[in-house]
């Protein structure tokens, strides 16, 4: 699955980075990335915590 | 919803959660009014706080917002509940707010900027890379109280362990870090005769504030000159929509800094080892397994201790919350302390449960964009000290009751005794 961040909406809180860090990251820049371009299928769980925890709804599953 | 009512006509809450008495009084006992609110009346209009710092003649009072779902549901709605007012339950004069308050008392866009600029410092990945940093200042921090068999835990332990982590972290030197600590209670502490010592309130946090950006302002000018990898660096350096930030500016973050820097985890490192005096079968439960259960134990002592227990937001407009209508301007105060003994969400939250899982406590926030920025640190710091005392000195304990503070912001240990047998040189 493809895991887009909304660049307009995130606040770089890193809510998603203390849920699965291997996935998301806040740079030296302050800006996120998401290290992964295909996560795989049994991440959902975390990457679907993400979305719904992050405090400005900037992450998604596409 | 209720009809809408102005700030004046509306009647307060008979229960008292605004006076000193009720903040001098123990978690304990205040939660007893907080079970009935959330039970009965989980948003309530309430006679202004007590406060003895600013006469505010336009202060009506607050709501307060005591049940986990509704504190989560302000949280997650910054454009309802705005920071930018204050987020002390006071009324402050607006200078103090922006010399003190830094981007935490801020609301985007700008806080967005600021908080952008720091936020890659306090990422879990970025705090792994100085544990060793921190579980250096743990160790000399016990390697110093470890032959003595008694002390004031929170002045040799609980207070020294955040100095120094948040201190190495944002560039401050040796030297400034006992000032900068101490300076840094007189924000919430201004309540308090013992800390006072006679000074006039808003005079004292006035000249805590000056001694602060005094310290800040000669680190600035050094950093310009010579660039470190610290924090204050990257503040001289920053530019947010391309330009720098000026000085006020600077000393203001800094000031958050070492406040929520200082006096979250010291209160926290310090009912902890009240709790885990108070329940030795968690204790021992604890001990069978050190390492892989002391990141449970760590977010359960955070929830017992709850350091900061109120935040307040400020309307934008009127809005709705939990059928009742709030009115542009009304202050809505978040009750973390309450939040966190909510029975809908925990399961005997009135027991200390170092397994308890999951842990949904509001200790670091409710979720939202304010939501606390050192929450890694402060997890990784509690790791290390109660690592650090459980295996070297295993019998500390506490004595006698803690000298409790009288705050409605940070839930204050001033001292507490701790005995233990001498570690064997």
């Amino acid at each position: 699955m493809k895991v887009v961040v909304d660049r307009s909406r995130c606040s770089s809180i890193g809510m998603c980075e203390a849920i699965a860090p291997d996935l998301f990251e806040i740079g030296p820049d302050g800006a996120l990335h998401i290290l992964q371009d295909d996560v795989p299928e049994s991440r959902r769980a975390d990457v679907e915590q993400a979305c719904s925890d992050c405090p400005t709804q900037a992450l998604s599953i596409q | 919803m209720t009809a809408a009512l102005t700030r004046a006509e509306r009647p307060y809450d008979p229960a008292d959660i605004s006076s000193l008495e009720f903040w001098s009084s123990t978690a304990k006992d205040r939660e007893k009014v907080f079970a009935e609110l959330r039970a009965d009346r989980p948003i309530s209009w309430h006679r202004p706080v007590k406060n003895g710092l600013f006469e505010d003649p336009n202060d009506q009072g607050f709501w307060a917002v005591v049940r986990h779902a509704d504190l989560v549901e302000v949280t997650r709605r910054p454009g309802d509940f705005l920071s930018g007012e204050g987020i002390l339950f006071e009324s402050m004069p607006k200078e103090l707010l922006d010399a003190g308050q830094g981007f935490i008392a801020m609301d985007p866009p700008r806080h967005t900027k600021i908080r952008r600029l720091l936020a890659s410092a306090f990422t879990p990945k970025q705090l792994a890379r100085i544990d060793e940093h921190i579980v250096a200042n743990a160790r000399r921090i016990v390697d110093d109280i470890a032959d003595k068999g008694e002390v004031d835990f929170v002045a040799e332990v609980a207070a020294l362990v955040p100095m120094h982590n948040i201190c190495d972290m944002v560039g401050i030197p040796e030297e400034h870090r006992r000032t900068i600590a101490y300076e840094s209670q007189f924000p919430d502490g201004w309540r308090d005769p013992r800390l006072l010592q006679g000074a006039e309130p808003l005079a004292r946090v006035a000249q805590a504030i000056l001694t602060v950006h005094g310290i800040a302002m000669e680190l600035v000018e050094a950093r310009r000159r010579k660039p470190e990898d610290d924090l204050i660096t990257a503040l001289v350096q920053a530019e947010v929509d391309g330009e720098r930030l000026t000085d006020e500016e600077i000393c203001s973050i800094f000031f958050l800094l070492i406040i929520a820097g200082n006096d979250t985890t010291r209160q926290s490192t310090s009912h902890g080892l009240k709790a885990l005096t108070d329940f030795p079968d968690q204790r021992a439960w604890l001990m069978e397994d050190l390492d892989g259960r002391m990141p449970s134990a760590v977010e359960e002592i955070v929830r017992w201790a709850t350091p900061i227990m109120t935040f307040r937001r400020t309307a934008a407009h009127d809005t709705e919350l939990g059928g009742h209508l709030i009115t542009e301007g009304d202050k809505v105060i978040m009750f973390y302390s309450s939040a966190n003994m909510d029975t809908e969400v925990f399961d005997h939250p009135e027991l200390l449960d170092l397994s308890r899982s999951p842990n949904k406590h509001v200790a670091f926030g409710g979720g939202g964009i304010h939501h606390c920025l050192g929450a890694q640190l402060a997890r990784r710091q509690l790791n290390a000290t109660f690592r650090e005392l459980l295996t070297r000195l295993p019998d500390i304990h506490v004595v006698g009751e803690p000298e409790l503070g009288n705050g409605n912001f940070f839930h204050t240990v001033m001292s507490m005794t701790a005995q233990f047998t001498p570690e064997k040189r």
